[in-house]
């Protein structure tokens, strides 16, 4: 039930053709992506990286984790002393870290939890596979994004 | 009358039906799985021809179980979650609930904390607004404006991963404050999680381009006269209406009503900036769309004064590492982009809340649905849907 009557000369149609006009010759914003790739900002969180030696396998990120899709098993292992009569240390061994990004909720709770500083965002984002199940990247594959991981930005002051 | 022709005979769209014809009404599907339903929600209309006599949507299908799902999950991980109720303005979805918790433990956040949460749930009201901008008219047929708001919604949402990591799911409240630290171990525990250098800078230049978009989509729609023909006076919601089925935010501001949980409840420091609230009238397709585009150069607004008066101090007040919340209940509410947005609060003490009771705009909007077809074309059906600016994930939840 149209109320408003078309009227001419369709002035609106025309001032609307003219804002296309204009932007015809504007420089286009999009990225032709697979060339020229954009870099997302610092912050973006986009993979998580490990730092086997920091970790402890303290499980506090797989425990805080809201859907439950980090893997950890790990072991003590017995440091002999040095010299003799030393005491003998323990040491927690990290046998496995899974993160599992087919399930991740990228939140970054675990990343905010972890007290040994093991986990860090990056903003890498091209690690999409054919099987869900490649998703599940172990130990070895969250160390090589350790890598990729910036330098914090710059703050405003406050 | 029919007339003969040369051969005597009675041609058919001459000859007259005395007989009252028998047309039973047809029952019409649209949906789950339709592109102007905004997700997967499914209509049974009666249609006679053209004209929709009456109309049911069946909703559920997106249904996820957060209510539920909060009952199992502490306060930091149903955060999280519920960024994905209504997945267009994620963080104005935090907020209430972190308020809400903030009131029951008593922890005040910050001024600067306070502060950069306005900023951002503004962001996030045009952003979503935006959307609606691209949406509703592809849906009347024209795709050039998607493509303006689509481009200008990336300013801003490129602005909102700067300072939260995320474009969609910003994740970035807490209770007490915002998201503290890059992590809580021994080196990086110093380091707060404050907006990147340039923010303020790069945000004033958004708004003065978006200040353009808002002019660019008045010559482009607001004037032309297809778009005026779908939908003014197409869809009439009217003051009753949106008392009786509990109608919020821009869709009830159309019709006159000028209620926004913004001015009336304090969640957010709100009354230290200067900005109106944009109502129309008539509260037809047209008025809805009108009051999102006015609403977005007051959100600006919001954004200007809020950025350039920012004050210092802390990002977040002292927040025990377990947070336990003392046995209570609390209702807060906030003004979503689609509306009102109130989280119930049961906490019987304890790291994990009792009941959460969730309302969303998006469902009480939808339901005015069926009294808006009533007796309407099928055509303005996508007019209405659209104008209605629902996310099923927010009806269902």
């Amino acid at each position: 039930m149209a109320s408003t009557k078309l009227g001419f000369p369709l002035k609106g149609i025309f001032k609307g053709m003219g804002i296309t006009l204009v932007t015809l010759f504007k420089p286009t914003p999009t990225v032709n992506y697979p060339v020229v790739k954009e870099r997302p900002t610092e912050r973006a969180r986009g993979v998580i990286a490990l730092d086997t030696d920091a970790c402890t396998s303290c499980m506090l990120c797989a425990r805080e984790c809201p859907d439950w899709c980090i893997y950890i098993e790990g072991h003590k292992e017995e440091i002999q002393p040095d010299k003799p009569g030393g005491r003998v240390k323990t040491r927690a061994k990290l046998d496995r870290f899974d993160i599992d990004f087919a399930l991740c909720m990228y939140c970054g709770i675990c990343v905010e939890v972890c007290p040994f500083d093991a986990l860090f965002w990056t903003p890498e984002y091209e690690y999409s596979e054919h099987k869900i199940s490649d998703l599940l990247h172990d130990k070895d594959k969250l160390t090589e994004w350790l890598a990729t991981v910036p330098t914090p930005p710059a703050l405003e002051a406050s | 009358m029919s007339t003969l022709d040369q051969s005597g005979t009675v041609h058919i769209s001459d000859a007259s039906i005395s007989v009252e014809l028998e047309t039973p009404g047809m029952t019409l599907n649209i949906g789950p799985q339709h592109p102007s339903t905004h997700g997967v929600l499914r209509l049974v209309a009666q249609v006679d021809g053209e004209r929709v006599s009456s109309l049911e949507p069946m909703i559920g299908y997106m249904h996820r179980g957060y209510e539920k799902l909060v009952e199992v999950r502490n306060y930091a991980q149903i955060i999280t979650l519920i960024n994905r109720i209504d997945w267009t303005a994620g963080y104005a979805n935090e907020v209430p609930f972190v308020v809400a918790v903030e009131r029951l433990t008593e922890i005040e956040a910050p001024d600067r904390a306070q502060y950069i949460r306005v900023i951002l749930t503004e962001m996030t009201r045009i952003s979503a607004h935006l959307l609606f901008l691209s949406s509703f008219p592809l849906e009347l047929g024209a795709s050039t404006p998607l493509m303006y708001a689509v481009r200008d919604r990336e300013y801003v949402l490129e602005l909102l991963e700067s300072v939260t990591g995320g474009r969609f799911h910003p994740n970035f409240n807490r209770v007490g404050g915002v998201k503290p630290v890059a992590g809580g171990g021994s080196t990086t525990k110093k380091q707060s999680q404050d907006l990147p250098a340039g923010f303020i800078a790069a945000t004033n230049a958004m708004v003065k381009r978006l200040r353009g978009t808002c002019v660019t989509f008045d010559g482009l729609v607001t004037g032309n006269e297809v778009f005026l023909a779908r939908t003014k006076g197409v869809g009439i919601i009217t003051p009753d209406h949106v008392h009786q089925y509990g109608i919020s935010g821009p869709n009830a501001r159309a019709s006159g009503v000028g209620f926004d949980v913004r001015k009336h409840e304090a969640y957010l420091p709100y009354d230290k900036f200067d900005f109106a609230i944009p109502t129309e009238t008539d509260g037809d397709c047209f008025s809805r769309y009108a009051v999102r585009l006015a609403e977005i150069r007051e959100s600006l607004k919001i954004i200007e004064q809020a950025v350039n008066d920012l004050p210092g101090g802390p990002l977040r007040s002292k927040v025990p590492r377990i947070l336990k919340v003392p046995a209570g209940e609390i209702y807060v509410r906030g003004e979503n982009p689609k509306g009102e947005m109130g989280y119930y609060i049961v906490s019987e003490g304890g790291r994990i809340p009792y009941r959460v009771k969730i309302r969303t705009a998006s469902y009480s909007n939808l339901a005015v649905l069926p009294e808006l077809m009533n007796g309407a074309l099928l055509p303005d059906l996508v007019a209405i849907l659209g104008s209605l600016d629902f996310v099923l994930g927010d009806v269902d939840r």
